[in-house]
């Protein structure tokens, strides 16, 4: 039985206040289509995982689909601040959970161990423990060393956007894989849009994610869009551009137009 | 020499500050720092390792995105993956030699704030996050700072937040290189950069300036810097900050 199904489907499982990971880095290979799903949707009170997180996150934050954001970095690095989530946060719409990217992927460990916990060493000297909670400190037990730790961060729907995927979840990432592969095993549920849908029998190249950790696959072409997908596309700077010069009719524009597939 | 910017400048000194053999990381928003590596790399630290965002292990990119450095051409030339939770990874563990980090506010005790302008409950300006800086600050050997202005604003007596704290040994601006007093743990002026006047140092900066017992005049950007420079990046991508 194939898991493939439409990217409305898929979006339509989501439940508001869903904290969902998001794969990709910055503006590459995030999955975009999904997101722009989501805003058409209509979805609220989402929590975000990023390591590092652009349009998908200021997206969400300008069409008032997000309650918090667990991130290292927000932001379109040399083009400039991610404004609408930054408008969101000091307006106190969007709560900030500000990690390190390492201490996001500490979090997304301690689920995939089956542990409520990670240690991690870093944040020596650093305000964002206690201004967020998100470290903390303990005794090791053996050593009676103190040593930072950060809560699990088990994501109720990892979604990643790929190159090719097949019928039964499997899904092979072309160039940096981030840190999709640790947000897929650390999910509850896993939901993949790729480029291209192939049959499970027609593989030329190594799948990195295993099907079976996987519950949807959507085809979405072009779904990291504007951003870039691995060697197939880059980043297009006159779309992004487009976006932070005028990111209400960009807005506008995603609510317009049907979902294509 | 006269036409060079402060780009080239930063650029040139950063890569000087690397040494040979090192394991060297730079994040997203880094133009700068991922030229000064292949610049580096192409004259006194050959042997240096690089490894960033985008995964793989000595790239030697041959064109670079202005509006990205955690883009697909930074993998170029790459032979093994080593993605980035094996960069913090190595950090964590005290392999990793120099990051190159920077910060929306820098302090004299080299500490940086990316976090918000104003509190971090009530922001004037909520800020990107620190991205990898609060666990790489304290766990890499050697962390290089640098800014792309030089003013009270950037380089500040207090900062709103400290986003990451440790080992910072330089920080590189538009007018000058300060190195960590490891008397004081305090920024010391170490060298100025070509066209700067101390006065303006002194002027332009919130905290203190006092010279470090290394002080010595920037040796001169030499005709070998400049040609590699045009040569690894020749769409001129270590401006794409200064817009």
């Amino acid at each position: 039985m194939t898991k493939q199904k439409t990217l409305q489907e898929a979006v339509a499982s989501i439940q508001d206040g869903s904290l969902l990971a998001l794969g990709g880095n910055a503006l590459h290979r995030s999955p975009l289509s999904f997101v722009r799903e989501l805003v058409r949707q209509g979805k609220k009170e989402l929590s975000v995982i990023k390591t590092a997180g652009a349009l998908d996150i200021d997206l969400l934050a300008l069409a008032k689909s997000i309650r918090s954001v667990y991130a290292g970095y927000i932001g379109f690095e040399m083009l400039g601040l991610a404004q609408n989530y930054r408008k969101g946060v000091q307006n106190e719409e969007i709560i900030v959970h500000e990690h390190a990217c390492a201490s996001v992927i500490a979090g997304l460990r301690a689920s995939i161990y089956g542990v409520p916990f990670q240690p991690i060493n870093g944040f020596q000297g650093s305000e964002l423990p206690e201004l967020t909670g998100l470290v903390r400190n303990v005794t090791c037990p053996f050593t009676n060393k103190e040593t930072a730790v950060v809560e699990a961060l088990r994501p109720d729907i990892t979604v990643i956007h790929v190159s090719i995927a097949d019928e039964k979840g499997n899904a092979y990432i072309d160039g940096a894989a981030f840190e999709d592969l640790i947000m897929v095993k650390a999910a509850a549920r896993v939901i993949i849009t790729a480029e291209k849908i192939i049959d499970s029998t027609e593989w030329k190249v190594t799948p990195q994610v295993p099907g079976f950790l996987v519950e949807t696959v959507v085809l979405a072409e072009k779904g990291a869009a504007p951003g870039s997908c691995g060697s197939l596309y880059s980043i297009d700077e006159d779309e992004v551009t487009r976006y932070l010069q005028d990111p209400e009719s960009y807005l506008e524009k995603v609510k317009g137009v049907a979902s294509h597939v | 020499m006269s036409n060079l910017k402060p780009a080239d400048y930063i650029t040139v000194a950063m890569a000087r500050l690397i040494n040979d053999g090192e394991r060297v990381f730079h994040g997203v928003a880094s133009p700068m720092p991922a030229i000064a590596i292949q610049l580096a790399k192409k004259l006194h630290a050959k042997n240096a390792v690089y490894v960033s965002i985008a995964g793989g292990v000595d790239a030697v990119p041959t064109d670079y995105s202005s509006v990205s450095t955690a883009d697909a051409s930074l993998a170029e030339g790459a032979l093994a993956p080593f993605t980035l939770a094996d960069i913090f990874d190595l950090s964590a563990r005290g392999a990793l030699d120099v990051a190159f980090l920077s910060g929306a506010q820098i302090d004299g005790a080299g500490r940086l704030n990316l976090s918000a302008i104003g509190s971090f409950e009530k922001p004037k300006v909520r800020l990107p996050g620190g991205a990898g800086s609060a666990a790489l600050l304290p766990t890499v050997k050697r962390g290089i700072l640098w800014k792309t202005t030089h003013d009270k604003r950037a380089l500040v007596d207090k900062l709103d937040v400290v986003t990451a704290s440790g080992n910072t040994e330089f920080v590189v601006t538009p007018l000058a290189i300060f190195k960590k007093s490891e008397q004081d743990n305090q920024l010391k002026l170490y060298s100025l950069l070509p066209t700067a006047k101390i006065e303006d140092v002194i002027e332009n900066t919130g905290f203190p300036i006092e010279k470090h017992q290394e002080f010595h005049e920037f040796p001169r950007v030499t005709d070998e810097e400049i040609q590699y420079l045009e040569e690894i990046d020749p769409k001129g991508v270590r401006y794409s900050e200064f817009s």
